[in-house]
């Protein structure tokens, strides 16, 4: 699904270096559900964001599916990202004009689809991740726990190839925490769906199939 | 493509819908004003122009004079000139008039200026001197011992004017009349008029009758005013006289005018270019703040869309409608304050020196402001929509 060959990512800072990713190797499969951890500032989030095409590596190929995405132009990777991917941020990162129904639909809106198609999704959808009964609620009259849910519905409505999602718990209670990665774990286990999280708390691995462990930069 | 645009119209309605309020109205009063600034003042131009054009119609010239040759001091054959003309269709009148110079004594006081003389129902056809009148009567055709005096010679009894007119002459009065051949009269005064109009008030009148006997001619004229139905017409007049056999000057307003009222229009002109400039960049920069600090405040909001996949061009293309949506309603609101002041001005117009003016509304003027108007906000509103939305997505974000 994922070929990652001597990935580096390198931030240039004036005359200093940040070597953020220094040369990662890595294959993930089809229907895996992983988990990147590691400690702060070991290059996870780095990481994500260069397979999640929101930047773009110093070296090294990524694959995806057999697709070279780093010769993608820039509106065919928004367009890869639209169509194939899904990303859950770790803050909240719901449209705060868009009522939780709306946000959700947006993304499939945006390929083309009928609007009542991508409505009837987007109620699909959040009634799977428990929502169902905040369909018109703006971003500041549903929770925490609640927006992130909002944000997973939203990455899950083009059906992408593979969810991304870097700290997804790390701003909720351990209750709400637990309900986000039971969602993972099921979708993972009944739809295939692809998944790759980054987490460092360690209750956190045994939702997941395969734990890879980052340490500046490197696996 | 047109997906596209129907993403970002509804991410611009969303925005719309659920963003704050007052700075919308806001904006759009802001707009509005704009709008009026951009097209008040010109159409107050306008409507200076067309008070002088009228006014030298109605007042001063007609629309068409005839005046004597250039080596001819009068017209000749006066009557059947004006019989001639008469009968052509669209002419509403002539007058035929006398023009003299006179110098006019009152109670020790003197003021030169000129006499002009009318046959009275003639003159009331063609000119609205009349209407002009503040004290007494118009003349009659008989008259020959009476006088209308301009406010300029008499003056006003309480306003202390120094040697510039007669010091306040009331109806009744007489006053001695000198004219340029010599021939002294005393005239009594039978009215007095008053026209904001340029000129007219230094005019005295007196009866076509009266001046005959004082230049010692017949049927004869300094000039003949033409008045015509239609304005605009008055260049086919000029080749029907020729064709009459009229040999006399014959001279439209315009070229009577001899531009006076162009180039004061044109002084006005580089005025309202100033004005519109100055109008455009402050839209400009309203609207540029407007979605400068409203795609600043959003920027976290823009890169994530872009990370979830929304293409560039929909996000600015969805703050270029909310601008054409603010800018239509500004507009809309403009034209309505717009309306209420040209309709408030219509009943009391604006008293200048030359008379009163209202605006004159030209529509091919409102609709080149609205388009330089929309057409300057979407630029203004676009550059800082791109800018933002052409970050980086990590930085966006992030910061
Ligand atoms: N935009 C940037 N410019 C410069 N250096 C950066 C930038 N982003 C990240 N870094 C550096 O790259 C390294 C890896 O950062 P990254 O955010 O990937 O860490 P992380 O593993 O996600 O940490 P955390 O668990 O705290 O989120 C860090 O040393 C960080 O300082
Ligand atoms: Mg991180």
């Amino acid at each position: 699904m994922i070929t990652i060959t001597n990935l580096t990512r390198t931030y240039v800072m004036g005359t200093v270096h940040v070597h953020a990713l220094k040369g990662i190797s890595l294959k993930i499969n089809k229907g895996e559900f992983i988990s990147i951890m590691g400690a702060s500032g070991s290059g996870k989030s780095t990481l994500l964001h260069q397979l999640g095409l929101l930047d773009i590596p110093t070296q090294g190929e990524i694959l995806i599916d057999g697709k070279d995405v780093s010769k993608l132009s820039e509106k065919e990777r928004s367009l890869f990202r639209l169509t194939q991917l899904g990303y859950v941020f770790q803050e909240y990162a719901i449209i705060s004009e868009l009522t939780a129904l709306e946000n959700v639909y947006l993304p499939m809106l945006m390929t083309g689809r009928k609007k009542q198609d991508c409505i009837n999704t987007g109620i699909d959808i959040l009634n799977k991740v428990g929502l169902g009964d905040r369909l018109d609620h703006l971003q500041h009259e549903l929770s925490g726990g609640q927006q992130q849910r909002v944000a997973v519905a939203r990455a899950l409505v083009n059906k992408p190839k593979i969810l991304f999602a870097d700290e997804p718990c790390a701003n909720l209670d351990s209750s709400s925490s637990r309900q986000i990665l039971e969602l993972f774990k099921k979708l993972n286990k009944e739809l295939k769906q692809t998944i790759v999280m980054v987490t460092h708390e360690d209750w956190h691995m045994e939702y997941s199939d395969r734990v890879i462990h980052l340490k500046d930069g490197l696996i | 493509m047109f997906n596209d645009l129907k993403v970002s119209f509804f991410l611009a309605c969303k925005s719309i819908q659920r963003g704050n309020k007052g700075t919308s109205i806001l904006t759009v009063l802001i707009i509005s004003l704009i709008f009026v600034n951009l097209i008040f003042f010109p159409s107050v131009v306008e409507g200076v122009e067309e008070t002088l054009i009228r006014q030298s119609i109605e007042h001063v010239c007609g629309n068409v004079v005839i005046e004597p040759k250039d080596d001819q001091r009068y017209i000749d054959n006066a009557d059947s000139i004006e019989k001639k003309i008469n009968k052509l269709p669209g002419v509403v009148g002539t007058s035929s008039r006398y023009m003299t110079g006179a110098t006019f004594f009152y109670n020790n006081k003197l003021k030169s200026g000129s006499v002009h003389s009318i046959d009275p129902s003639d003159e009331e056809v063609v000119t609205k001197f009349h209407s002009g009148l503040i004290a007494g009567e118009y003349l009659g055709k008989e008259n020959t011992n009476e006088i209308l005096l301009g406010i300029d010679i008499t003056g006003k009894e309480d306003e202390v004017t120094g040697d510039s007119d007669l010091g306040g002459v009331q109806v009744g009065d007489k006053i001695d009349v000198t004219f340029s051949n010599g021939i002294i009269r005393k005239y009594r005064v039978k009215g007095i008029f008053d026209i904001s109009s340029i000129n007219i008030n230094r005019y005295a009148f007196i009866t076509e009758k009266e001046m005959e006997s004082v230049l010692g001619v017949e049927n004869q004229a300094s000039e003949i005013l033409v008045k015509l139905s239609q304005r605009g017409t008055e260049e086919e007049y000029r080749t029907n006289f020729v064709e009459l056999g009229i040999s006399e000057d014959v001279k439209t307003w315009e070229e009577k005018t001899a531009g006076k009222i162009g180039s004061l229009v044109n002084s006005f002109s580089l005025l309202t270019v100033i004005s519109t400039v100055i109008s455009l960049i402050m839209a400009v920069v309203v609207i540029f703040i407007i979605i400068y600090i409203n795609t600043v405040n959003k920027k976290r909001q823009i890169g994530i869309l872009k990370a979830i996949g929304i293409e560039q061009n929909v996000i600015i293309n969805s703050y270029v409608i909310q601008v054409l949506f603010y800018c239509f309603c500004g507009i809309a609101v403009g034209l309505l304050l717009f309306g209420i002041i040209t309709s408030y001005l219509s009943v009391n117009p604006i008293r200048f020196p030359l008379g009163y003016v209202e605006p004159m509304v030209e529509q091919v003027l409102i609709l080149q402001n609205i388009i330089s108007l929309i057409v300057f906000s979407l630029i203004a509103g676009f550059i800082p929509a791109w800018r933002t939305a052409n970050e980086n997505i990590l930085k966006a974000i992030w910061g």
